[in-house]
C-alpha cells in the first residue's frame, strides 16, 4: 500500500548549519505519527519541505506516492497544515478569511460555508465568526489555526506544535478532537516536544536529533526497550541471604532499608520480587514504580533531555 | 486537483487582495483624491493666475494627467508591495505558499489586485478632473487603457520589490526616495520644454516622464515626446517588470527558505 508520507534521504542546510542531515520516514495511512525531537533539530524543516515552505537540498518528499515538488497540486490539496507561528490578519472577520483559505483548494464560498459552519461551530468559534484575528484569544487563535488546516478535508493534517503556549484545558479540547479526527480515518503527522502528547496520542514516533531520525518505533515499545523503570521499595528485616535470591535484578542503590532495582518492564518483576521479600519475613513499608518515558528513551539516545 | 490552472484559487486570491484595500479606502482611496483636489486647487487655481497656456491648455488642465498617473502608480506599486511585506511579516504567506497555487497564479493574483487599485484611483481622479475644470478627453479608451497598462507595470514592480523588502523601511525608501521625486520630475507640474536643455535630457531618462506624457496625450491631446515612444517604453516596462516579479516568486528566493 502507498505510504500517506514518503520522505528519502532528505538533507537541508542554512547557511553552515545543517538543519536536516538524511531524514527518511515513512507514514501509513490513517496512522498518528509524532515527529518528536527538541527545539532545532529538524521537525519544522522537515515538514515545511514537505509543505512547500521550504527548498530541500537533496531527497525526496512523496505523498500518496507523489513528489511534493513536481506534483505539488495534488500533494498540497491532500495536505491540511497548522503552523507553530500563529498568522495575524487585520482586513476581514475569520469567516471571510476560512472562506478565503477554501478558495485557495479550489472550493468556492458558496461550496465552502456549510464546512465553515460546522468548524466554527465545533471548534467553538461560531459566535466570533464577525471578529477580526486579532481580536481573538490566544485559544481561539489556536483553534482558528485548525479550523483552517481543516477547510479543505484533507486526508493528511499536520500539525506544527499545536498545543504549544495554550493551557491544559484547551491542549485535552484539542487533542480529544485530534483523537476524533484519527477515529475518523485521517492521517496526522504531530510534532512536538511534549512528550505526554506523543505518548497519549501517537501510535509510531520518530525521534530526530541535530537533523536526523535516530529512533523510530511504538511509544510504548521504545519506552520498553530503551526506558529506566525501576521499583524503589523500602523495608525492614532485611537479611544476607536475600542477596543471592534477588541476584538476578539489578539493585542499583541498595542499602538494609531501601532497594532499588532499575529495570525495563517493573510491571512484570515486581509481584516475584515482592514474593521473595515476603515469604523470607522481610517488613515491606513502600512501593513506588517508576514508569520510563519517552524522555527516557531520548535521554539514553542522546545523553540530554528532550525539552 | 489536478487541473492547469486553479481559476478558484486564483480569484480568491485576486478578491482578497481587491478586498483588502477597498476595506481601508480611508487609506488607500480617499487619500489620492483629496491630494489631487488640493494639488488642483492650490497648483492649478492659484498658477493658473501667472502661468500662460501651455501648448494651448489652461495650466490646471495640463498638471491633471500628471495627478492621474502618479495616484496611478504610486497606488499600484504601494498595494503589492506593502501587501506581499505583510504577508510576509505577519505570517500569512505560508497559507498561499503551502495551497495549491502555482507561483504564476500568486503573482498575477497580487499584480492583478495593484492593478485594481492602480486604475480605481487613475479614474477617479480622471473623474475628478472632468467634475472639477472639464478634462477633456481625446481618446477615452486609449486613456483607460494606458491607465491599466501602468498600473500592472507598478504593481509588478511593486510585487518585485515586496518580495525584495524585509522592512517597511525600505519600501518607504523606494516610495521618498525614487517614486515621489521621479514623478514630480517627470513633468507632473511642467511641460519639459519649458527646461533647458541638460535637465530635458536627464528627463528622457526617468521612466515616469513618459508614462505622463503618454497620458497628456491621450487625456488633453499634448505632448512632448512622440506619444508612440511612450506606449513603447510602458509596454517594455510593464514586461520587464511582469517578468523579473513572476521569476522571482518561481524562484522562491525571498519568500522561501
Amino acid at each position: 500500500m502507498t505510504p500517506a508520507i514518503k520522505i528519502a534521504g532528505l538533507t537541508k542546510a542554512f547557511g553552515n548549519t545543517q538543519a536536516l542531515a538524511g531524514v527518511d520516514l515513512e507514514i501509513a495511512e490513517g496512522q498518528f505519527y509524532g515527529l518528536l525531537g527538541p527545539n532545532g533539530a529538524g521537525k519544522s524543516t522537515t515538514i515545511n519541505i514537505l509543505t512547500g515552505l521550504v527548498r530541500k537540498d537533496a531527497g525526496s518528499t512523496a505523498v500518496f506516492g507523489r513528489d511534493t515538488v513536481t506534483d505539488f497540486r495534488f500533494t498540497r490539496s491532500q495536505l491540511g497544515i497548522a503552523a507553530q507561528e500563529l498568522s495575524i490578519d487585520w482586513f476581514f472577520p475569520i469567516e471571510k478569511l476560512l472562506a478565503f483559505q477554501a478558495g485557495y483548494y479550489g472550493i468556492t464560498e458558496k461550496q465552502a460555508q456549510p464546512r465553515i459552519n460546522e468548524l466554527l461551530e465545533r471548534l467553538g468559534l461560531a459566535k466570533k465568526r464577525e471578529s477580526r484575528l486579532r481580536h481573538l484569544s490566544g485559544g481561539m487563535k489556536r483553534r482558528y489555526q485548525l479550523a483552517k488546516a481543516l477547510i479543505h478535508d484533507p486526508k493528511i493534517i499536520i500539525l506544527d506544535e499545536p498545543t504549544a503556549g495554550v493551557d491544559v484545558e484547551l491542549r485535552h479540547e484539542l487533542w480529544d478532537y485530534l483523537r476524533e479526527m484519527h477515529q475518523a480515518g485521517k492521517t496526522i503527522l504531530l510534532t512536538t516536544h511534549y512528550i505526554e502528547e506523543a505518548e497519549l496520542l501517537c501510535e509510531e514516533v520518530a525521534i530526530i536529533n541535530e537533523g536526523k531520525i535516530i529512533k523510530k518505533g511504538n511509544p510504548q515499545q521504545l519506552t520498553s526497550e530503551l526506558g529506566r523503570s525501576g521499583i524503589t521499595i523500602n523495608i525492614s528485616g532485611w537479611k544476607e541471604s536475600l542477596n543471592s535470591l534477588l541476584a538476578k535484578y539489578t539493585c542499583t542503590d541498595c542499602d538494609a532499608g531501601r532497594l532499588h532495582f532499575t529495570m525495563r518492564n517493573p510491571e512484570q518483576a515486581l509481584p516475584e520480587i515482592l514474593k521473595i521479600l515476603v515469604t523470607n519475613g522481610v517488613h515491606i513499608h513502600r512501593v513506588e514504580m517508576e514508569k520510563s518515558s519517552l524522555e527516557d528513551v531520548f535521554l539514553s539516545l542522546t545523553g540530554k533531555g528532550i525539552s | 486537483m489536478d487541473s492547469r490552472i486553479n481559476w478558484v484559487g486564483l480569484m480568491t486570491l485576486i478578491r482578497r487582495e481587491v478586498g483588502r484595500f477597498f476595506s481601508v479606502y480611508r487609506q488607500t482611496v480617499l487619500p489620492g483624491l483629496i491630494s489631487s483636489t488640493l494639488y488642483i486647487m492650490v497648483f492649478g487655481f492659484t498658477l493658473q493666475q501667472r502661468i500662460a497656456e501651455i501648448d494651448g491648455v489652461s495650466y490646471t488642465i495640463f498638471i491633471i494627467p500628471g495627478l492621474i498617473m502618479m495616484n496611478t502608480l504610486t497606488n499600484a506599486s504601494a498595494n503589492t508591495s506593502s501587501s506581499m511585506l505583510q504577508m510576509k511579516l505577519l505570517q500569512q504567506l505560508p497559507d498561499i505558499l503551502t495551497a495549491p497555487l502555482s507561483s504564476l497564479e500568486i503573482s498575477l493574483a497580487y499584480i492583478i489586485g495593484g492593478t485594481v487599485r492602480g486604475t480605481v484611483n487613475g479614474i477617479l481622479v480622471m473623474l475628478l478632473g472632468i467634475a472639477l475644470v472639464g478634462l477633456p478627453l481625446h481618446h477615452p479608451l486609449m486613456t483607460v487603457g494606458f491607465i491599466i497598462m501602468v498600473s500592472w507595470c507598478f504593481a509588478s514592480m511593486g510585487l518585485l520589490l515586496g518580495q525584495l523588502a524585509d522592512t517597511w523601511d525600505q519600501l518607504a525608501m523606494l516610495n521618498n526616495f525614487f517614486l515621489t521625486p521621479l514623478s514630480f520630475l517627470g513633468g507632473i507640474f511642467y511641460s519639459i520644454k519649458m527646461l533647458p536643455d541638460w535637465a530635458q535630457t536627464i528627463s528622457f531618462i526617468n521612466p515616469i516622464y513618459y508614462m505622463i506624457n503618454g497620458l497628456r496625450f491621450t487625456t488633453i491631446g499634448v505632448y512632448d515626446s512622440p506619444p508612440f515612444i511612450s506606449f513603447i517604453m510602458a509596454l517594455l516596462m510593464t514586461i520587464g517588470f511582469s517578468a523579473a516579479a513572476i521569476l522571482l516568486m518561481q524562484s522562491g528566493k525571498k519568500i522561501k527558505q
